[in-house]
């Protein structure tokens, strides 16, 4: 039998994939220094007898817009930005080392800085842990002072540094935890180059005007594929009619 | 069934959350010494389709794989512990906290909370109660016949009383801070509670230790900045209503689906 209705079929899923994307990155549109996932329709040969006339389109995703997305004052001293390229190194629940430009930090009671999603940031040699302070400041190089509890301002003193990093972006590959880890599994070098500003976050890249016109063409390409199942079954009625014998 | 419909559905909750923090800020721009919130949201996990470094051949590694989201979720609403205005009300009683620091009541069940909300006012026995009527911790009772209080900067009460020249002291306020105090579980009326988020609280003479000094005749105001709230609402509404397209898109696929075929 004509293999088209399934051809039609494969591209009405493929669409409902993409469309899922689409819906993921809108519901983002306002998560902290979240990056838009991209996906692309790779064409797959059907293979089989007869002549190679059928191209199956599967989405394969593309990555990750890594472009940055506007920032935001919020005059909160926890709240770090990354100017320009670069990551800030988290510890993932897994223990290895990974990337993310989320930097709305927070303390636990033991006072280890981490990440909204709880995962410690790295310094310079492990986590941060930062002792009771009344007051926390991050420099633009992402140096780390506090003023101890219970003193005055002048005991001012630095407790670590925050490790930024800035490997090519393709090296880096997103993990199913929603932070960026090195494709080979290892980790970054800290970059010193990488500024970050404190008082701000960087928002979500999503582009929402570019994301409802995808949405559209989606929506249009899968009504496509669902009439070409339509025709591709008609085909087939009228063919069976043909070959009535009656 | 459809994915989109349910990623698109975490996207109008998280929204919806975000608009009743909004509201709640706004809702009290006008709150002595209350604190602002923020919902924080966080990507939901991804599953993954086709496997990223995958063999294409012997030779060759899929570059990248398909991973779907499935949505995002509030991961919490933190409050944002920056200094109010400072409004001067010409009340002696009212105190305002410059800088870090809560003061403690005791609530009716004995345990302590902690508010920056410096309206105080005598009970019918003259000690200092907060607008909520619980009394201040360590207790300060004003003595019958009080004409005048002075509060200091460093949390000493004096009073000048009748037939007495110079003022007496008749106690000294006191501030508890936190390490973390965006950890403190708001209680409403103003009050928070410690919780294991917060740390301890260390208590110390207002000025001294980097806690805040005390400032007489004033209050502090909400620190919500009602533009950026504004804004913030705008924002909200938005991309709830881009979700609810998304759910309407994904809505008409299933349905031209089930009546075109």
């Amino acid at each position: 039998m004509d293999r088209s209705i399934y051809v039609a079929m494969t591209g009405a899923t493929q669409m409902m994939r993409a469309q899922t994307e689409v819906a993921h990155n809108l519901a983002n549109a306002n998560t902290v220094g979240f990056k838009a996932q991209m996906s692309a329709f790779q064409p797959l040969q059907v293979l089989g007898d007869g002549m190679p006339s059928r191209i199956n389109g599967v989405a394969q995703g593309t990555g990750w817009d890594m472009r940055s997305g506007p920032q935001t004052d919020t005059g909160n001293s926890l709240d770090v930005a990354v100017q320009g390229q670069g990551w800030l190194a988290v510890q993932a629940p897994d223990g290895s080392e990974a990337y993310t430009r989320a930097g709305q930090l927070q303390l636990t009671p033991d006072g280890v800085l981490t990440d909204a999603r709880g995962n410690p940031v790295m310094g310079d040699g492990g986590p941060i842990t930062i002792p009771q302070s009344s007051q926390i400041m991050i420099g633009n190089d992402g140096t780390v002072s506090a003023v101890p509890m219970g003193q005055g301002p002048d005991t001012l003193s630095v407790v670590g540094k925050l490790k930024l990093v800035n490997p090519q972006a393709d090296q880096l590959q997103p993990g199913n935890d929603g932070l960026m880890h090195l494709a080979d599994g290892g980790t970054a070098a800290a970059d010193e180059t990488v500024q970050v500003k404190s008082g701000a976050i960087e928002m979500s890249n999503v582009n929402p005007s570019q994301t409802l016109v995808q949405m559209i063409q989606l929506s249009r390409q899968y009504e496509l594929q669902v009439k070409a199942i339509r025709t591709a079954d008609d085909n087939a009625q009228s063919a069976s009619r043909l070959l009535q014998v009656s | 069934m459809f994915s989109s419909l349910w990623v698109a559905k975490t996207g109008l909750d998280a929204q919806q959350t975000r608009m009743d923090v909004v509201s709640n800020n706004l809702a009290n721009a006008n709150t002595t010494a209350f604190k602002s919130s923020r919902a924080s949201f966080q990507d939901l996990i991804y599953q993954n389709v086709r496997q990223p470094g995958g063999q294409t051949t012997e030779q060759t590694q899929a570059p990248t794989g398909l991973m779907l989201g499935t949505g995002v979720r509030v991961v919490g609403t933190e409050k944002m512990f920056t200094q109010g205005n400072i409004q001067t009300t010409g009340n002696a009683l009212d105190v305002a906290i410059q800088g870090r620091g809560f003061l403690q009541v005791t609530m009716p069940d004995g345990s302590v909370a902690y508010t920056r909300d410096g309206a105080l006012k005598p009970d019918q026995n003259g000690q200092l109660v907060t607008s909520t009527g619980y009394p201040l911790d360590p207790a300060i009772v004003l003595p019958p016949g009080t004409q005048t209080v002075t509060i200091g900067n460093d949390g000493t009460v004096s009073v000048t009383v009748p037939g007495q020249v110079p003022p007496q002291v008749i106690g000294t306020l006191q501030l508890a801070d936190f390490v973390n105090p965006a950890g403190l579980q708001p209680n409403g009326d103003n009050l928070y509670l410690e919780t294991a988020a917060s740390g301890a609280p260390q208590i110390g003479q207002p000025g001294l230790n980097g806690l805040g000094t005390l400032a007489q005749n004033s209050l502090e105001a909400s620190n919500v900045n009602v533009v950026e709230q504004m804004v913030d609402m705008i924002e909200t509404q938005r991309t709830y209503e881009m979700n609810s397209k998304a759910i309407s898109a994904a809505d008409s696929m299933l349905q031209f689906l089930t009546n075109k075929t």
